[in-house]
Formats: C-alpha cells, structure tokens, sequence
C-alpha cells in the first residue's frame, strides 16, 4: 500500500503540535472563564438559552452522522467503489463526534450530574433522554465498527452486523436531534415533522465536506499522492454525491424560506425578514457556502478537479456552520410570551468565551486527526471486495 | 389533594408591580429573575392604541410542556402538591431544554450575565453551593423544589409558594388575604396585592371562590392554542398578549 500520507511525517506532527497548543490555550480560556465569571461568561441569556455552543455541537454531530451514513453506503449497502473512504470516514465520525461532545459538556450547567442523572431517571418523553441514549450507541458501534476494520475484518457476518446496527443507530440519533427542535410547537421555526430528512441532507453535506477535506489533507493536497482506491472515488461517484446533497440541501432551504417569508405568523415571518435575510453574514453563508458550492460541483469538468474540491469542502464547511447557527438562534431570537413589550427581536452574538469553545472543538477534532492518521492506516481498504461470497467464511472473530 | 389554582383580574390590576417586589423578596430572585413579573405592552396603533398591562407567573400548566422535554425529570409535576410544577436543584444539569419548550417564557437561567450593576451577585458571593448569599434570606429551603436561593448552573422558576400554601389546613377552599386564619398560607403576590385583583384555592372543589370567579366573570387561559392547559386564569376584557412586532424606531 502506498504510503505518501502526509500526517505520518514531520508536517503532521507539526500539525498535531499546534493542534494540541490551540485546544489547551482555548480549553484554558473557557475553564478559567467558566470558573471565574459562570456561565455569565457567554451571551446566552434567559431570553435566548442556546447560543453558539449548542450550534457548533450540534453540527459536529450532524457531521459525525453525515460520515456515518456515508461509510455505510459501502459497508451496508455494497457501493464497492466508495471502500477506501470507509474506514477514514468511520474514524472521522467518531472524533467529530468525540469533539462535539466536548463542547456541550462545558456549555451545560452541571456536566457530571448528567451522567446520572438522566440513565437513572429514564425520562422516555424527553428527546432529550433519546439524544443521550442514540448518540452513546452511535459511538459505541462506530467504536467497534472501527475496530473491525482495525483487525482487517471487513466483511463477516459480525462485521456486516454491526454496520447495520451502526446505520440505524445514526438515522436513530441525528433524526431524533432534529426532532429535539421539530418537535418544539412552541417555536413555529423549528416546529417541522420533515425536520429529520433536512438533516439527514445536510448531515451527508457536511459529512462529505469533512471527508474530502481530510482526505487530501492526509496527502498534502495531492491527489496523486493517494492510494489507487482514493483517488478513484474522488474522480468518480463522490463529487456527484456531493453535487446532489448540496442541490437537495439548497432546496430545503428555500422550501423553508418560502414557507417563512409567505406565512403571516410573525414567529416564523419575522425570522426570515428580519433576521435572516437581514443578516449580511447570513445570505454570505447561503450563496458562498451553499449556491457557490453547487454551482461548482454540477460542473461535469470542474467538479473532479482537486483545487475546487478543496474550495468547495471548505466553502460548503462554513456555509453549514453558519447555517446551524442560524437554526438554532432563528428559533429563539423572536422573544416568547412577550407581545409588543418586547422592544425588539433578541439581540444574540457569541462571546469571545463561545467562540473559545468552537475553536476548541476544533482543535480537539485535529489533534485526533492527526493521531489517528499517525497510528492507523486510515485508507485501508480490503484486498477484494467480497460483497458477493454471501456464505463467507468468519475470518477473524476478535471482540 | 386540592389542585391550586390562581386567578387574576385584569379590570382591578393596576400594573403597580407589588406582586413582583413581593415574590423577588419571598423568594431572594436575583434583578431580572423575576418569577412573577407584569408585562407592559401596547395594542393597535394610533389612534386607536391602548396602554396595557398583564401579572404573568408560571401557569403551572395541567400539560406542562417544560416537563416532557426534562431529561432528567429535574422537572416535574406533583399532584400531590396542588399540581405545581417544580425544578429539582439536585438533579438539573442545566441543558436549559425546559426554558426552549416553556411557551410562557417563565424559567431563569440565573447564572447569566447580570442585569444591573453591580452585579449583586459580586456583592453577596455565594456560600455553601448557593449562587449568591444576601444577608437577609427567607429560611425556608427545600432545593428538591426549587426553593429558596439556587445553585450555579440550574434553572428556577415561580413555586406558587409551595412553602407557604403547603401548610395550609387540609380541604381549604380558598387561600383568601383577609382571613386573618389563612393569611400567612398565602402566595406572596396574592397576599400583596393592594387592589386583590389576585385569587388562589382550590379548582377541584366546587364550592371554591376562584371557581366561582373563572364561571362568572368569563376567565380565559392564555396561549390556549398550545395546549398546555394552565392552572393560571384571568378575567377581564382583553385578557391576551398582542403578537410580537418588530418596532420601526
Ligand atoms: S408556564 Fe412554562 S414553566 Fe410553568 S408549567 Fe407551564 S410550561 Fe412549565
Ligand atoms: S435545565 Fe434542568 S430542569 Fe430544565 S430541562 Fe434541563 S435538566 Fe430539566
């Protein structure tokens, strides 16, 4: 197997260096931030409870979800040419997931407690008790869905088990984080039955984004320099894939700005008119990061080349944050119960403590990155694909 | 066990915010963690707009939306209380997912930025896991319901004065102010307030004044559409909140 992977040499390790530099600088600064002033650290209010740090673990977790679907489009559904991306994109899920965690453990008011407090008190109406639950065997199966791959053991009948349980777990826990908001009558922004299939969309867009931009990352940006298997499916099946979840992604986006800007409720109206598309950064997100993207990648010629699949992975990466952002503040930002004494739409931008714990995500996600590319070989794929040889022989039955 | 309720007569209120001095004063609620809090607001427009005003506690809701989405059942609701509805500060983690599906906007997340400086907070640091310790506290404690002063990193709301209506004699109709056996039993606000435009007893007895008040004088729910059903009625013409609009200064 050819190995020109980058993070393995000297560069990763200057990349991992630095990593570990940003995210104990930034994990220092929240701690000593969250210890000195409390949660008055942060912008967040009474008015507008979940600000940037629910957005940002939010999308690392879609991200992580988007990675898990993919990975399962060879693992499950026996798309042979997507076999090299797996096991990255399966590794990726889960330290993206790992990261996101990270960060809503220190937005919550009492991190440890829930530990406890929510398996011992088996509140089955929260969506909220599902997270815990969807989200803790996601990470579970992508553990050992990994460690499989690890051992060289693609295709058994464990395996294969395993990558469905893998899958259900992800549809389980990303469409019950979407119906942790579309569930919420109260918040007619959010209130969405279909919540769930727009996040599944947007889950796969970042998820490809995420793994494109790794990917070449690993190999200094150089096609070329990937092993056989790489380098075919980014010349082939996964720019389309990423062309139609950004087309289908732009259309839900204007469904839902159409259905905004026609309805007279001023609990969703007003969030178009006055928030969002009010907001310069707001319609930079959607025509950079999600319009300019497509219209990239449904170019048959530009969509296969390197330099517009980094460009468009980077672009689509914060057209996406952004639009988290927006999701979850546009749901809070017309005061609830208030009536005309509210003065105005509440006025919400993160800290400079909230924006420490985005970077500290971050950080953590490269930092195990790095690692990970150091310690495994990430571009593993089997010898053969043998999707075929239905009564195949257990090869090695480890865990 | 009564199921309590409160009823508020928007013809008496005059919007004199006695009942939300004398519930940050019963409860130690920090500026702008106000439990019971009286919203101004105008209706319509020139020529025709209107000056008005309307006391909002927590309903403690028969369908308590903030409830269902507690994962932790920090939330909760006891019947066997009057069916209030409590926050338990030894088991909410503070994911703030009740203050989300809250449609009153009636929970305070009071580890947040002050709303006044000083910052009390500052003033009276915080002894023994309380968020702020001023000198003078109403003694009663009791952090399974949410009463008394807070913890970091939890959520508090209006307890309907459970310290107080739960030593209420059994079978008590009405918790009236005037009657001098039952005045100490008596929520703060209701006890305060100077026109008595607020009532409290009990909506499962028949014979209850505040029943008699909601069958007379037309008492509504707010926010009925949410279906939250609250225990909190009010009378009077015009009972409702106009729509939020965005003001064009
Ligand atoms: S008013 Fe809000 S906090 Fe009070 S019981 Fe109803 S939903 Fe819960
Ligand atoms: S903040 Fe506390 S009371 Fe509210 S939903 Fe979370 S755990 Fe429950």
């Amino acid at each position: 197997m050819s190995d020109n992977n980058v993070m393995k040499g000297g560069l990763g390790t200057g990349l991992l260096i630095l990593s570990v530099i940003v995210l104990l600088g930034s994990f220092g600064f929240v701690m000593y931030n969250l210890t000195v002033h409390g949660h008055a650290t942060f912008n967040v209010s009474s008015n507008l409870p979940w600000g940037q740090p629910i957005s940002t673990y939010l999308y690392f977790a879609l991200a992580s979800s988007g990675l898990g679907l993919i990975a399962s489009l060879p693992l499950v559904f026996g798309f042979k040419q997507y076999y090299g991306l797996a096991k990255r994109a399966i590794f990726l899920a889960f330290i993206i997931l790992v990261s996101g965690m990270a960060v809503l453990a220190l937005e919550l008011g009492h991190t440890f407690r829930m530990l406890w407090a929510i398996p011992f008190n088996m509140q089955i109406q929260s969506a909220m008790f599902w997270m815990g639950v969807f989200y803790a065997a996601d990470l579970l199966f992508l553990l050992w869905k990994f460690q499989k791959m690890e051992s060289g053991d693609w295709d058994s009948k464990a395996t294969r088990t395993i990558g469905i349980a893998s899958f259900l777990g992800v549809l389980l826990a990303s469409g019950n984080l979407a119906l942790i908001f579309g569930m919420m009558s109260m918040r007619p922004f959010w209130f969405d039955g279909l919540l769930p299939i727009y996040f599944y969309l947007t889950a796969v867009t970042s998820g490809l984004a995420a793994l494109v931009f790794f990917t070449y990352l690993a190999y200094g940006f150089q096609r070329g320099a990937m092993p056989e298997k790489l380098q075919q499916a980014l010349a082939g099946g996964l720019p389309k894939l990423f062309a139609a979840v950004l087309g289908l992604t732009i259309l839900f986006v204007g469904v839902r700005a159409i259905t905004g800007l026609y309805s007279n409720n001023p609990e969703i109206h007003y969030v178009w008119t006055e928030y969002l598309f009010a907001s310069p950064v707001y319609v930079a997100s959607v025509v950079l990061g999600l319009l300019v993207p497509f219209a990239l990648m449904i170019s048959a010629s530009l969509r296969v080349n390197p330099g517009i699949q980094i460009l468009v992975s980077i672009l689509t990466f914060g057209g996406l944050f952004a639009e988290r952002y927006f999701f979850v503040v546009g749901g809070q930002v017309v005061p609830l119960f208030k009536g005309t004494w509210a003065w105005d739409m509440i006025q919400y931008t993160p800290s400079i403590t909230e924006w420490a714990l985005t970077v500290m995500g971050s950080a953590l996600l490269f930092t195990l990155y790095v690692l990970g590319e150091k310690f495994f070989n990430l571009s593993a794929a089997p010898e053969q694909p043998m999707m075929d040889a239905a009564a195949d022989q257990p090869r090695q039955a480890t865990a | 066990m009564a199921k309590w309720g409160m009823v508020i007569d928007l013809d008496k209120c005059t919007g004199c915010q006695a009942c939300t001095t004398a519930c940050s004063m019963e409860n130690n609620t920090l500026p702008g963690e106000s439990w019971q809090d009286v919203l101004f607001y105008h209706e319509g427009e020139y020529p025709s707009a209107q000056m008005k005003w309307l006391p909002r506690p927590c309903m403690q809701c028969e369908k308590p939306s903030c409830v269902y989405v507690c994962p932790t059942r920090a939330t909760y609701k006891d019947e066997e209380a009057g069916g209030i509805v409590f926050v338990d500060w030894n088991k909410c983690i503070g994911c703030k997912y009740c203050m989300i599906a809250c449609p009153y906007g009636v929970r305070f997340y009071a580890d947040e930025q002050p709303l006044v400086e000083p910052d009390i907070r500052d003033v009276y640091p915080g002894e023994n896991g309380q968020l702020w310790s001023p000198p003078y506290q109403n003694p009663e404690q009791d952090w399974r319901r949410g009463i008394g002063i807070q913890p970091k990193g939890v959520v508090s709301k209006c307890t309907f004065c459970h310290h107080k209506v739960s030593k209420a004699p059994e079978g008590v109709a009405d918790l009236d102010e005037d009657d001098p056996d039952l005045v100490e039993y008596v929520p703060a606000c209701v006890r305060t307030c100077p026109p008595k435009a607020r009532f409290f007893g009990d909506l499962d007895n028949p014979e209850s004044n505040v029943n008699r008040l909601i069958g007379d004088k037309k008492g509504v729910r707010l926010l009925d559409h949410t279906g939250n059903r609250p225990q909190v009625y009010y009378l009077g013409a015009g009972a409702g909140i106009p729509a939020f609009s965005p003001r064009k200064s």
